[in-house]
Formats: C-alpha cells, structure tokens, sequence
C-alpha cells in the first residue's frame, strides 16, 4: 500500500513538470513583459534595463525556467514563490493565507455533495422508471446543464436579496475577528449551495447508473436468495459496489470543483485563491498566477492521486 | 389416437420446414434501408433530441436574422431610453445604458454560438489529430502522446484559460476561441484514440492494408468514418463546454466586453439587477441553460442514430 | 389437472399450475405457463430443458426472486402445505436461505467481490440462527471444510477473486447449505465448471445430499447431470412441462417426443450412428408462440390435431406426458432405427437443441 502509493506520487512528478512547462510557456509567449508595468516616461532605459537584469529576464529561457522551478520546489523558504508585483508580499504567504478559505468550501461543497448525491442516485435507481425516478433524472440533468456561475448568481439573489436571510458577500462579517464560527458558517451556506448543487446533479446521475448496474449483478440476486432484508441487499450489498466506480469521479472532479470555487469566489466576493487568481490575472501579476496556476495544477494531480489510491482500498480486487 | 405411420412422417417435414421458412419471410418484409437512412430514423425516435434540434434551430435563426437585422443596434445606447419597459421592437425592454436588451440578446447568442462552433473546431481537429495517430500508431508514439494528455488533463482549465485571455488580449473572441480550444480536447483524443485502436486490427482496414493502402489512406479513408460516433458526442459536449466557459469569462470581464454583447457579459452589472431588475438575470441564463440542453441531448440522439446496434422499436 | 402424487404424501414443495410472465414493451412473455409438480423431503428433482424454457425462471419463482418486468401471475407453491405467494415479505425472507436455498450457474459473479467468502456464508447463518457473529463465522470455517475447502480458516478470510471458479462454486454450496436447508435449489450448478471440477461437485452435492437428507431440485440442460443425480425428471418446454417421471422412466421409456429428442443428441460412447440427431429447428419465440403444441413445427410425429393444445395424460402411475400421442401409440425411435430419410433430413438442420 504504502509502496503503491509512493510509486504513484512518483509517477505524478512528470505530470506537474509538464503542467510547469505548460504554465511557463503560456508566460513566455504572451506579448509584453513582466517590466511593463514599470515602462512610464519617467522611468529611465537604464532602469528598465536594470529591472530586466534584476527578474533575470535577459536571461536565455531555459535558464529562466530552471531558475523558476528550483526556486519553486523549495517552498520551505519565504521567498519560493517570488514576489507579488502588485503589493510586494510574498507570493507563498498570500497563497497560504487564502488556502484555508478555499479548502473550507470546496471541502465542504465535496461533503454535501457526497451526502446529497449518494441518496439521491440510489433512490433513483432503486424506484428505477417510478415518478420519484423520473423527477431526480429530470432535475439532475437540467441542474448538470445550468452552468455554476449562474447556479451561484440564483443562489446569491434567493438567499441573500429574496430571503434576505444569508451575507450577500465576504467570508466574515466586518469587525469580527476568524474565530467565530457560526458567523464564517453563516457566510459559506450560499457559496456552498452554489458549488454543490451542479457537483450533485452530476454525481447523483453518475451514482444512479452505477447503482442500477449493479442491481443486475448476480451477487444481489445471491444476497435475496440468501433471505438478506432488502435495506441489507441494497445497503449492504449492492451500495458497496456501486460506490467503487463513484471514488473515480472524486478525482475527476476536483477540475470543475476548482473552477467552480473560482467563480464562485467571485460572485460571493469570497477571498479564497480563486478570486485571489482572477484578480492576479487581470494586473498581470506574473508570480502570484504562475503560483497560483501551480497549485491548481498539483490539487487536480493530488485528487487523482487520492482516487487512485481510495480505488484500492474500496475494491479488494485491486492489487498494489 | 392411432400409431403414427412413418410414411407421414416425411409429410410432417416439409410442414415444419415450411413453418420454418414463415419465419424467415418476416425478417424479409423489412424493408431494405440504407445506414443513414436507419440512422435518421433512429433519431427520430428519440425524441428529445429532435425538440433538441427543433429548439437549436430557432436559436440559430434568431441569432442570424436579428443582428443582420439591427446592425450595430445591439451596441447602441439610447440615454433616454434607460431603463425603459418592454415595447413592440423591444419585447425585453431596455438596460441601464439605454439599449435594446432583446437585440441585445440575439446578438450575444450569436456571439457563444459562433465562439461555441469555432472553438469546437479546435477541439475535434486536434482531439481527432492526436487521437488518430496515437491509437494507429500505438507504441511509444501512443505513449507519448497520451502522457501529453495526462499533463493537460491536469491543467487547472479555467486557470489556464484566463491566463490566456488576460495575457493575449483581452476582449479578443479569436483569443478566446482559441484559448478555449487548445485546453478542450482531451476528451476528443481519448474517444478517437480508442476507436482507432479497435478499428485498426478491423476485417476492412487489414483489406485495405493487404491492398497496399498507404497509413494516410488508411486512417482517413479508412477509420475515420467509423469513427464518426464518439467525435458527434465529443463535439456536442465541445459545444456546451465552449459556450458556458465563454459566459463564464465574459462574466468575469475577461471574454468579450461591453459594448460587444456576450450572454456573459450582460450578466456583469447582476449585483445592480438584484435589486432593481432580476429579470434581466433570466434571460441571458435561459438562452444559456437551453443551448447546452439541447448540446447533450442532441449529442445523445445523434450517438444513438449512429450506433448501428441500437434497434428501431417496432410498430 | 392430473397429479401424479400419491395420496397423503405431504410434499415438501408443491408447484400447482404456476404462471410467471414477463411483460415486456414487445409483448408478454409466458416464461412459466401453468407448471405443476412437487418434490418430496430427501428426493432429488430434475428439471431439465433447453435454455429458455423457463425452468430457471419456474425456480426463481419458488423463492419469489422475479423482477420487473416479470411477475408471477397465477398458480400456488405450497411449502410444506403453505402457500408462499400468499408470504409477508418478512415470512418470505425466512424461507429464503432458511427452508430453501439456492445456488446459481455463475460461481464467478454469484458471490460479492468487495466481501470475503467467510463474511458472505457467515451472513446468512447470522440472520437466520439466533448466534453470534464469533459462532456464525465458526460455522462458516466448519461449512468450507465440509465442502472440501483445504485450509477453511485461512480460506474464509479470502475475497472471491482470489479463488477458482470450482472454489466459488464450493463456497456457494456451503453458503447455501449452512442454514440446513430442506430444499437447495441449484441452478445449472457445473455448467460453467470445467468437466473434472462438474464431476467434483457433483460427487459433493450427492454427499451432502446424504448427510443433510435435503431435497435438491436440479435444474440443468445437461441429461448427463441428471442422470447421474436425480430420482425423477421434469422435462421443460417453452414454459410448460411436457413430461414428467422418475428418472428411469425418462431414460428408458419416454414418451414425448420432446423428451426423445432430447435423448437422441446426447452423443454416446461407440455410437454407430454417422450423425449425432438433433432437434431441428428452433425454440419458438416465446413472443410468437405457436398456436396448438409448442413443439409441432418441430416435432416428428407431428399430425392436424397438434393445432389444438394437447392433454397431460398419464402415461402409467408417476408418468404423464404433454401429448396427442396416447400411452399406448409406441411411437419409433428418432434414434438408430428411425427411416433413413428422417435422419438425414434432421441432420441437414444445423441448430442444435441445447448445447
């Protein structure tokens, strides 16, 4: 186990070098320069040439690029990641102060996803061609073909404006400090509504055609025959099996559950590393995109990963 | 009874084989039909795909006519027009910088379309590109190019995409076109790939290969046209995807910007609308939600039709 | 309906003119269409037929096992006298795997991956016996062993994936048997074994039938199976019974045609015959059955009154048949002896009945 998993973290080493090259190359090609921003007729050629020496920009690109990634790995100094271009701080500490907001909901949105979805899709399954059927087949896929930044604008404007019972935005409300929680929770009911509910039209979907497959195997049948209750043979037995090919989709998902935190961040003004990112974008801030790209990158390797490696715990079938 | 004598039992033959040939003169009552005349009748069946095409298609006319129509209208404000409610040549009343929001709409509409189309292009031509080669090639060619694959699975897409947009111009539909389909096509390579696989070892590609085909002949020829299932399905998921990530960077003011129309962009100002018009929020999400609608369920009837073992319910 | 049961023998298990059909967007599909017999305590009942003749169907219906769109629409199965279509699903449940239990054709997907084989029979003897788990998984180990399982204790802690097919199938049978049923129902139990290992259960099942005195009701298309296992024969056709006897009967002195047929494409050691004979045609499809006997178009002996459906007739005592022929027309042999025009007419037919 242990083995397997350190042979797949090293597998997934590659991958990350080539998100790196990717991201690199994106920066390299884009017209304009990092100095840009310092180009003002007050600024001398001499200080522009200075700061191109200084971000080693005269440098050939291969030499930029083995400089970068060095200095990337060591995260365990202050300045790893570089500087913010537009407010000076160090790129890895911004980063890190956002990452526990982000974490918080698109854990939390995966939760609700996974306690709403499962139900949900066995329910379907189990009442397959039943109206209680058809009713979940219908919403899920109309609410699989609401995009999710729409899904957050009707989540905002129900809970916050028709409701009024929920922030309209933030994370906290002014003048309290992090520690209470109920005033954080308060703020993250919408945001995770919003994320969840695409997340659990398409798992429920996904989670009824596993169920119904599996409804047809020949072990149910043994499980019935066996005089098992019904709760048992569903819950028991078929349930396990189908939730194996759901442990795929925890990694397929971190992608849209990444985008999907980004956007919504930016509707709830919620300050995680999405909103974070599209504010970087938009003022250039070369470091904290490159950053903030990286760690999209390795949160989508690690969620494969971490499906690959949940996989064999659920199937006893697989073998490390 | 009596003792069956066995001379009858050679009259009973030709009865059972009789009985026997009736049953074959009913598989032959159905009439010869070509494959896409089958394949039309399959589609017919399903018959959310054809209200799919049918709504499709009104989408796609109105987003023709209309701008063809209006010109420049959809850019133009009317300062005493703010606001204004719903009238006869404008049935979704006017903004808040006084233009026509149905116009509005149309033109927005055609802008994801055109986006949607374009960028699926890019996607299909290079998922078809590097499918096709990794599957008939196989080997280390194949291995390399599916690892490819793998890194720009791992990419944060969005992420990707907004760099691109942001750093190649903003506001530029053929930036985003293509920065939409060069992050899109995996999907497509891995469907063509494994079609290719299958197909390669095919009775009909050996035939062709025996023949002295050349590999170009081959997979164009050849596979590609069986192939043609997956890539259907993998252009109409393409087409949804493209036009919602399209509204979502509008939406985030990195995609078209006003006074360009974008069902995204006409969504930025949704804080203001909140509170003075949350209708203006519907109608830009309606046109959205249908087009990637009827994207699926198109793409499902059209896979369907395609796949030669679905049977046609009987009459 | 005749009945060939001898009066005040209480039988273990009684089908009387049970009826399941499918309903299907096609049309309804009569899989078990009127089928009566019983099976008595300690006897070994064969039901054999070709596939989709509905004797797996008639034996899912026992234990009330049918899904949508299939439901048993008439006929009763008395257990012990009680009729169990007329079962709570509670009282269903302690027939299921208690009274009977059941074994299927695929040892390979019968048994739940994700669990090992020692939880999966120590399940069924939890839920029926007031025991505990420790107790339960006692029996479980005991149960492998008496199936022939070498190192049981090391076994039950095993998922299924890593045992042989012939292995699962063993598990199977202990699973089935630990409750001590009265009746196991077993499913085409070696079709998909390899001949030695079909030849290893079938001594096993024999064995256990001693030491248990159950009943077994064996359903198969393999006449070899039943030959060597059952006490009396059921032969299935198209969702009917067509004749019913002991086991001796049925290979010595059948009387249906069908039944013949059946007999006659069993390839035998030193067969002189150049060509194996063989059932021509097809079964009928069952959406389409004909009208009159199921089995005229392909039958033989098949004359104008067989457009009507023909009578049960008792044969002699025990021994009925689904045919216009009476007990004492001695229809000839499809065998050697038959006219060499009908041999070679049967054997330019290509489909062979069964497998």
């Amino acid at each position: 186990m242990a083995a397997y998993v350190f042979r797949r973290t090293l597998q997934a080493i590659p991958i990350l070098f080539g998100v790196a090259v990717i991201v690199f190359m994106i920066v390299q090609l884009a017209p304009g320069s990092p100095i840009d921003r310092f180009r003002t007729p007050r600024v001398s050629p001499a200080q522009l040439e200075a700061l191109t020496r200084l971000y080693g920009l005269d440098q050939p690109i291969l030499d930029q690029f083995v400089k970068w990634i060095t200095a990337f790995v060591q995260v365990w100094r202050r300045d790893a990641w570089g500087y913010s271009t537009l407010d000076g701080q160090p790129v890895l500490a911004s980063v890190l102060e956002r990452v526990p907001a982000t974490l918080r909901l698109m854990g939390l949105s995966l939760l609700v996803t996974i306690v709403v979805a499962v139900p949900i899709g066995v329910l379907a399954a189990v009442k397959q061609y039943s109206w209680t059927d058809k009713i979940i087949t219908t919403l899920a896929t109309i609410g699989y073909a609401i995009p999710s930044f729409i899904l957050g604008i009707y989540v905002l404007y129900f809970g916050g404006v028709v409701l009024k019972m929920f922030p309209l935005f933030g994370m906290e409300s002014l003048g309290r400090g992090g520690g209470d929680i109920f005033d954080l929770a308060w703020h993250l009911v919408l945001p995770v509504t919003s994320l969840a509910i695409q997340q659990i039209a398409g798992w429920a979907r996904y989670m009824r055609s596993s169920m119904l497959e599996v409804l047809h195997q020949d072990y149910v049948r043994t499980a019935k025959a066996k005089g098992l209750p019904r709760a048992r043979v569903l819950g028991k037995h078929a349930l396990r099996n189908a939730l194996i090919p759901i442990v795929t989709l925890l990694g397929l998902s971190i992608p849209a559950l990444l985008a999907g935190a980004a956007i919504t961040e930016f509707i709830f003004s919620y300050p995680g590393l999405g909103q974070y990112f599209v504010q970087a974008v938009g003022v250039r801030d070369y470091p904290v995109v490159l950053a903030l790209t990286m760690v999209g990158g390795l949160t989508v390797v690690l969620g494969n990963l971490l499906a690959d490696v949940l996989y064999g715990v659920v199937d006893p079938r697989i073998k490390y | 009874m009596d003792r069956i004598e066995p001379a009858s039992l050679a009259g009973v033959d030709t009865s059972a084989r009789d009985a026997l040939r009736s049953d074959t003169d009913e598989i032959d009552l159905i009439p010869v039909r070509t494959f896409w005349q089958l394949a039309r009748q399959r589609f017919m069946q399903h018959r959310l795909a054809v209200i799919a095409l049918f709504v499709l298609a009104i989408l796609l006319v109105m987003a023709t006519v209309i701008p063809l129509a209006t010109g420049i209208q959809y850019r133009l404000s009317d300062l005493r027009l703010i606001n204004d409610g719903p009238s006869l040549t404008a049935p979704l009343g006017y903004d808040e910088v006084g233009t026509n929001i149905f116009i509005r709409l149309a033109k927005g509409t055609q802008s994801s379309l055109i986006i949607g189309g374009a960028a699926v292009l890019i996607i299909v031509g290079i998922g078809t590109f590097v499918g096709a080669i990794s599957g008939y090639a196989g080997g280390w060619i194949d291995n390399v190019l599916m690892r490819m694959v793998d890194v720009v699975l791992s990419l944060p897409v969005l992420f990707i995409i907004l760099m691109i947009v942001s750093f190649f111009g903003v506001g530029d539909i053929r930036v985003v076109i293509i920065a939409i389909g060069i992050t899109g096509w995996t999907l497509a390579a891995r469907l063509i790939r494994a079609e290719f696989l299958t197909l390669r070892e095919a009775d009909f590609v050996q035939a062709a290969r025996a023949l002295g085909a050349g590999h170009r002949r081959i997979i164009l020829r050849h596979i590609l046209p069986s192939a043609m299932a997956p890539l259907v399905v993998a252009a109409a998921l393409g087409v949804a995807d493209s036009v919602v990530t399209e509204a979502a960077l509008s939406f985030l003011g990195y995609g078209i910007s006003p006074p360009d129309a974008s069902l995204g962009n006409m969504l930025n100002k949704v804080r203001i609308y909140f509170f003075s018009a949350p209708e203006r929020i519907l109608y830009p999400s309606v046109v959205l939600v249908l087009i990637v609608l009827c994207a699926s369920f198109l793409g499902d009837g059209i896979r369907d039709a395609l796949d030669p073992r679905q049977r046609i319910a009987s009459k | 309906m005749t009945n060939a049961v001898d009066a005040g023998d209480v039988g273990l298990l009684e089908l009387r003119d049970l009826k399941t059909h499918f309903f299907t967007q096609d049309g309804t599909v009569r899989a078990v269409d009127g089928v009566t017999f019983e099976i008595r305590d300690g006897q070994t009942l064969g039901v054999v037929g070709e596939s989709g003749c509905g004797k797996s169907i008639t034996a899912m219906s026992v234990l009330r096992l049918i899904e949508r769109p299939g439901r048993i629409i008439g006929g009763e199965v008395l257990l012990r006298g009680k009729n169990v279509l007329n079962y709570s699903d509670q009282e269903m449940r302690d027939v299921r795997g208690n009274q009977i239990s059941m074994i299927f054709q695929e040892p390979m997907t019968s048994l739940n991956p994700v669990y090992t084989c020692g939880d999966q029979i120590a399940e069924a003897v939890e839920l029926h016996e007031a025991i505990s788990r420790r107790e339960a998984w006692g029996r479980a180990i005991e149960m492998l062993a008496q199936v022939g399982i070498p190192e049981p204790a090391r076994r039950a802690k095993q998922y299924p994936h890593q045992m042989s097919g012939g292995m699962r199938q063993r598990v199977m049978i202990a699973m089935a048997l630990s409750t001590n049923p009265e009746l196991l129902i077993a499913d085409e139990p070696t079709t998909a074994l390899d001949v030695t290992i079909q030849a290893q259960i079938l001594e096993l099942m024999k064995a256990l039938r001693e030491r248990n005195k159950m009943a077994i009701m064996l359903i198969t298309h393999d006449l070899g199976v039943v030959a060597e296992m059952a006490d009396e024969v059921v032969v299935m056709y198209s969702g009917k019974v067509f004749e019913r006897a002991d086991a001796l009967t049925i290979f010595e002195q059948p009387h249906n045609p069908y039944t013949r047929g059946l007999l006659a494409s069993i390839p035998r050691l030193g067969d002189k015959r150049e060509r194996l004979e063989v059932i021509r045609g097809v079964v009928p499809n069952p959406l389409n059955l004909p009208t009159g006997c199921l089995f005229k178009r392909r039958c033989p002996y098949a004359m104008p009154v067989c457009d009507t459906p023909p009578p049960v007739r008792q044969v002699k005592a025990g021994h009925i048949s689904r045919c216009w022929l009476t007990p004492e027309s001695e229809p000839p042999s499809i065998g050697a002896d038959a006219p060499p025009e009908v041999a070679e007419a049967a054997a330019q037919e290509l489909t062979v009945a069964g497998r």
